[in-house]
C-alpha cells in the first residue's frame, strides 16, 4: 500500500479523459505506469469479481484522480519487461492477500473470470498494431504481426481455459446441457476473438469515407477554379488593353476571396457594406477603373442606406467616367449616431462654378437621393485635384 | 541607393518585384524561406526588407521576429488582405502593410518611408486601425489604448485614399507632424494590450 502511495506520488496520476471507457481511470493508470489501459481495465474487472472490490477502487480513483490538465502532454515512456513482470506479481501478490485473509469468492470464478478478462485484453491490445500501422509501408510483410500474432495466441489459450473453468463451474451448478453451454461459450469466445478485427475494419471504412470526402472537396475545387481562374486567365491572355488586364485580374482576385473565405453565395443587399462593394465591383467592372472600398463597421440595409448606396453608385460612375482619376476611393464609416460615406478621385477636377449641365444633373440626383431619407450630400471640387463627394446619414 | 532585400516563396512575384524595383533601389538578396531569409538578411544588413505575410516554416511574422534585435525595417507585402494577417504583422514589428495590387510607384514610395523610419498605411490599413480601436472601451492603458481625435482624422484622411501631403494640407499641419501621427499609431497598434485588437481580428475571420 505505502508502494503505491509512493509511486502515485512521483507519478502524478491524472484521469485520461480522451482515452477514456468510462471515467478515464484505467486510461490515466495505465498511461502513467506505461501498460496499456486494457490490461488495467482487465486488473480492474479481476478486482471486481472480489465481491465488486475492483468496482468500489475504481469509483474511488475516479472521485479523487484530477481530469488531467493538459491532455496533450507527452505519453510516459513504457515500462521495460521486468518491471512489467513485477507490476504482475504485485498484482498477485494482492490477490493471493486476499485469499488468504479469506475475502475470496472461490478459486474457480477468480481464475475463470481473471484468465478472461486479460486473455481478452492481450487481444484486444491494439498498442503494437497502432505503432506498427505508421511504420507499414517501411516493412516487409512477413515481419509484420508476428509478436501481434503471438499474443493471439496467448490470449486465445487464456480465454479458453477461462471460459472452460466458467463453463465447467456453471455446469457443475446449474446442470444447463452441455452441448447447448458448449455452444454459447465458443460463440461467444469467436465473438471476443474477431471483436477487435470488426472494430478495425470499421475504423478503415470511416477513413475511406473520410478520404473520398476530401476527393470530392478536390474536385470541386478544381471544377471552380476551371469555371472561374482558368478562364480568365485565358480572357487576359487576348486582351491586349491593359487596364482591361487590370480590371479583368481584379474582378477575379475579388470572386475568389469570396469564395475561400466567405461561407455561401454572398447576400448581395443584406448589409450596408456588401451592397456598398458589389456597387464599386460593378463601377469597376464597366468603367474599368479600380474602385477601393474601405469600411469602418456596418449595419444592416433599410431604405436609408440603400438608397446612400445608390448615391455612392453614381458619384462612383461619376468620379470613373469624368475624372480621368487612376483609381476611385470609397470609404465609409459607420457610427452609433451617423453614417459618413466618401467618394474621392485624384482626378482632374473641375470649377463648381462651371459645371458642364450633365454633371450637374448626376449631383444634384446624389443630394437629392439622400435628402429624401434625411441625409445630405456635398459635392466638392477642386480644378487639378480631384473631386470628394461626402454622403452623410443621421439615425433618426 | 536604399539596400533592399526581398522576401517571397513565389518565384513568380520575385521576379517581377525585382524587374520593377531594379532600377530604384539595390536589391541585396532574396529568399522564399525563412531560415534562410534570417541568416541572409543578417549577413547583408538591408536597409528594408519587403516580406510576404504567407510563407512555409513560420511565414513572414517568423522572420520578423527573429530579426526584432536587428535594425532592419521590414515592409510587408501580401496577396492577403485579410485583417488578422495584417495586424499580427504590424504587431510583430512591420513598419507597415500593403497589398500585393499596389501600383508600382507607390510601392517604391513606400519603401522610401519605411527606410526613413516612418510608418507606411494603405488605405486599407488605416481602415482596419479606425476599426479595431474603434468604440469607447474603458482602456486599461488610455495612452497605448485609444487614439487621440487627431491620429483619428489623420487616419480617416488617409482611409480616404489621401497621400501623407495631402493630409497635411487638408489639416494644415506639416508632413512632418502627419508622419508622427501615424508613427505614433503604429507604436499603438504594436504595444497596445487591448483585448478589442485580438478579439475583433477573430471576429472578422469570419466575415
Amino acid at each position: 500500500m505505502e508502494s503505491a502511495t509512493t509511486t502515485k506520488a512521483r507519478l502524478e496520476i491524472h484521469r485520461d479523459v480522451k482515452q477514456r471507457v468510462l471515467g478515464g481511470v484505467a486510461a490515466g493508470l495505465g498511461r502513467s505506469l506505461g501498460i496499456e489501459p486494457v490490461y488495467v481495465r482487465a486488473g480492474f474487472v479481476s478486482l471486481g469479481l472480489v465481491y465488486g472490490l475492483g468496482l468500489v477502487l475504481y469509483l474511488g480513483l475516479w472521485a479523487i484522480l484530477p481530469e488531467e490538465p493538459s491532455p496533450e502532454t507527452a505519453p510516459v515512456p513504457g515500462i521495460d519487461r521486468r518491471q512489467r513482470f513485477g507490476l504482475l506479481f504485485v498484482f498477485a501478490g494482492a490477490l493471493l492477500v486476499l485469499r488468504g485473509i479469506g475475502f475470496w469468492p472461490g478459486d474457480v470464478v477468480m481464475v475463470a473470470g481473471s484468465a478472461v478478462a486479460f486473455g481478452l485484453a492481450a487481444m484486444w491490445d491494439r498498442s503494437e498494431s497502432n505503432r506498427r500501422r505508421d511504420e507499414a509501408r517501411l516493412l516487409l510483410p512477413g515481419d509484420r504481426g508476428e509478436r501481434s500474432v503471438g499474443r493471439l495466441i496467448v490470449g486465445g489459450l487464456l480465454l479458453l481455459v477461462g471460459l472452460g473453468l466458467f463453463a465447467g463451474g456453471i455446469d457443475a451448478i446449474s446442470g444447463l446441457g452441455t452441448v447447448v453451454l458448449a455452444a454459447l461459450v465458443t460463440a461467444a469466445g469467436v465473438t471476443l476473438v474477431l471483436g477487435p478485427w470488426l472494430v478495425g475494419l470499421a475504423r478503415d471504412l470511416g477513413r475511406e469515407r473520410t478520404e473520398r470526402i476530401r476527393q470530392e472537396e478536390r474536385a470541386e475545387l478544381a471544377a471552380h477554379l476551371h469555371d472561374s481562374v482558368l478562364q480568365t486567365l485565358a480572357l487576359m491572355q487576348r486582351t491586349d488593353d491593359p487596364r482591361r488586364v487590370v480590371t479583368l485580374a481584379r474582378a477575379q482576385e475579388r470572386e475568389l476571396r469570396r469564395w475561400l473565405y466567405e461561407k455561401g453565395p454572398a447576400v448581395e443587399g443584406a448589409r450596408l457594406v456588401a451592397a456598398l462593394r458589389s456597387a464599386a465591383d460593378r463601377v469597376e467592372t464597366d468603367f474599368d477603373v479600380p474602385v477601393e472600398v474601405v469600411a469602418v463597421g456596418d449595419r444592416s440595409l433599410d431604405d436609408a442606406t440603400r438608397a446612400m448606396v445608390g448615391a455612392a453608385g453614381e458619384a462612383m460612375i461619376n468620379a470613373a467616367r469624368h475624372s480621368g482619376a487612376e483609381s476611385v476611393s470609397v470609404y465609409l464609416e459607420v457610427g452609433d449616431e451617423v453614417v459618413d460615406l466618401w467618394v474621392t478621385d485624384q482626378g482632374k477636377g473641375f470649377d463648381p462654378g462651371a459645371i458642364p449641365r450633365d454633371r450637374r444633373g448626376i449631383a444634384a440626383s446624389i443630394v437629392a437621393r439622400m435628402s429624401r431619407h434625411g441625409g445630405t450630400a456635398e459635392v466638392s471640387s477642386v480644378p487639378g485635384e480631384g473631386t470628394e463627394v461626402h454622403l452623410r446619414l443621421e439615425r433618426g | 541607393m536604399i539596400k533592399l532585400f526581398l522576401v517571397d516563396d513565389h518565384e513568380l512575384f520575385l521576379a517581377g518585384v525585382r524587374s520593377e524595383l531594379g532600377e530604384h533601389f539595390e536589391i541585396v538578396g532574396s529568399s522564399g524561406d525563412v531560415d534562410d531569409a534570417v541568416n541572409a538578411i543578417r549577413a547583408t544588413q538591408p536597409g528594408v526588407v519587403l516580406i510576404d505575410v504567407h510563407m512555409p516554416g513560420g511565414g513572414g511574422i517568423a522572420v520578423v521576429r527573429n530579426l526584432a534585435d536587428t535594425e532592419v525595417r521590414f515592409l510587408a507585402l501580401s496577396v492577403s488582405d485579410e485583417p488578422e494577417d495584417v495586424i499580427a504583422m504590424i504587431r510583430a514589428g512591420a513598419r507597415g502593410y500593403v497589398t500585393k495590387s499596389i501600383a508600382p510607384a507607390d510601392l517604391v514610395e513606400a519603401i522610401r518611408q519605411v527606410n526613413e523610419g516612418d510608418a507606411v498605411f494603405s488605405p486599407r490599413l488605416a481602415g482596419f486601425v479606425l476599426d479595431a480601436f474603434a468604440g469607447s472601451v474603458p482602456a486599461s492603458d488610455p495612452d497605448l489604448d485609444q487614439l487621440t481625435p487627431r491620429e483619428r482624422e489623420v487616419l480617416r484622411l488617409i482611409a480616404r485614399g489621401f497621400a501623407y501631403k495631402q493630409v497635411a494640407r487638408r489639416l494644415e499641419i506639416s508632413v512632418k507632424t502627419v508622419e508622427s501621427h501615424v508613427s505614433a499609431v503604429l507604436r499603438k497598434l504594436q504595444l497596445s494590450s487591448r483585448h478589442e485588437l485580438a478579439r475583433w481580428a477573430t471576429d472578422r475571420r469570419i466575415v
